[in-house]
């Protein structure tokens, strides 16, 4: 056997092996005997390649915000202490400011959950005056922007993250909103609102628990 | 590929885990995620080269899985079903940037497009064992085509018919393909080391 029919065969030979004639040729031939063993050496070390990288804890937090958001995590989180404590030491200032929003968010729910049936059909007339006594969407906004601020601050890598689960979620939150607008008596509707602030709720809550350590 | 599917960490198996997933447990979902992240990532990353858009392709590799963790029946090993559903999202990745998937030097089985002039040499920089970082660096440098054949074979075990239906090439073609991005690793890798001894 030659070289070149050697050669021709080599890609068969270093998957499959081979015998006879194959090995009697690299028995007698250095040039392809050299080459089949640096070759061979590649598809060693290759396979020490599989799994010999991690992804930042970034990749973890996106996939459990998006997992909660979509309701496929449905059991709470664990209290492993209680959040008051420790918000001071680890936010500052800003201690009070981010689960105030998020009661404030929660609230403006139950208010509008807990609407007295009468007020329900003065709102079929006028919703838009009804709807105004809700908390404008202004205060959600600066809230948002401070809990980013602070992500920012503190774990840069995953403000994309929060960034754009809230931008999904007060998305959300607009649609909801206009479907009760539209049909206040409707009280899927109207779960649909409680679901988006309680999932706007939970992202401050894994900020606050899970994200910035 | 390694079936993982005994794994113990806590007290809990992999089988365990799934079953409490499907419920919404999220402690599960987040075991399942850590048994299995260096294998996704590692994967998209290889085949990338890019560590953002590794972990990019890992989030949504492991999301569109546990969106389906419901129809996991257990007939196949389930890290199987998550690495077959990385590579499928690395790939649509990759289409979608404009990337060839397969070498864009195609060939057919019996080509004999080998580079001969390399042959001949004595081969004494390789002998013995590859450094794995400069391994690393040179699977990085290979053209995309290149890369993922070489990855999805020699890295991650898949068949050449196996990797034929992922990419949509022959079975010929992928035996060429991986060839040729072994010898590129050889050439990369003697041009390395003739660089730090020099």
């Amino acid at each position: 056997m030659t070289c070149a029919e050697f050669q021709r065969v080599l890609p068969d030979f270093l998957d499959e092996g081979g015998a006879g004639e194959l090995q009697a040729h690299l028995n007698v031939c250095p040039i392809c005997s050299a080459l089949v063993a640096s070759l061979q050496s590649i598809i060693n070390e290759a396979r020490m390649l599989q799994d010999s990288v991690e992804p930042s804890p970034r990749v973890w937090n996106s996939i459990e915000i998006a997992l909660r958001r979509e309701g496929l995590i449905r059991q709470p989180q664990p209290q492993h202490r209680a959040i008051l404590p420790s918000l001071t030491r680890r936010w500052g200032y800003a201690a009070w400011l981010v689960p105030t929003a998020a009661a404030m968010l929660v609230g403006a729910a139950f208010f509008l959950y807990q609407r007295p049936a009468n007020h329900r059909r003065v709102a079929d007339n006028s919703h838009p005056q009804v709807m105004s006594s809700i908390p404008s969407g202004n205060a959600s906004d600066t809230s948002d922007e401070q809990l980013l601020q602070e992500v920012s601050a503190r774990a840069p890598m995953m403000r994309t993250a929060y960034e754009s689960n809230l931008r999904d979620v007060n998305a959300y939150i607009r649609d909801a909103q206009d479907s009760v607008n539209a049909n206040p008596n409707d009280a899927e509707a109207q779960q649909a609102l409680m679901d988006a602030y309680g999932q706007k709720s939970m992202i401050y809550e894994m900020a606050l628990d899970r994200s910035l350590q | 590929m390694t079936d993982r599917k005994d794994q113990k960490a806590d007290g809990l198996s992999e089988a365990q885990a799934i079953e409490r997933a499907k419920q919404g447990d999220g402690e599960a979902f987040e075991f399942l995620y850590n048994l299995h992240k260096r294998r996704v990532y590692s994967l998209c990353l290889r085949m990338t080269a890019n560590t953002a858009e590794a972990e990019d392709l890992t989030q949504e590799a492991f999301l569109q899985l546990f969106r389906k963790i419901g129809t996991f029946r257990g007939e196949s090993a389930f890290s199987t079903w998550l690495h077959r559903m990385a590579v499928n999202v690395v790939l649509m990745h990759l289409r979608k940037k404009g990337l060839p998937v397969v070498s864009l030097e195609e060939t057919t089985e019996g080509d004999e497009d080998t580079p001969k002039k390399d042959f001949g040499a004595d081969d004494p920089v390789l002998s013995g064992s590859v450094d794995r970082l400069r391994l690393q660096n040179a699977v990085d440098r290979l053209p995309p085509g290149y890369r993922t054949i070489f990855v999805l074979h020699d890295v991650e075990g898949y068949e050449h018919n196996e990797i034929a239906t992922m990419i949509g090439c022959s079975i010929g073609n992928s035996k060429s393909q991986l060839h040729k991005a072994r010898m590129k690793l050889r050439d990369f890798l003697k041009t390395s080391r003739a660089e730090k001894a020099g």
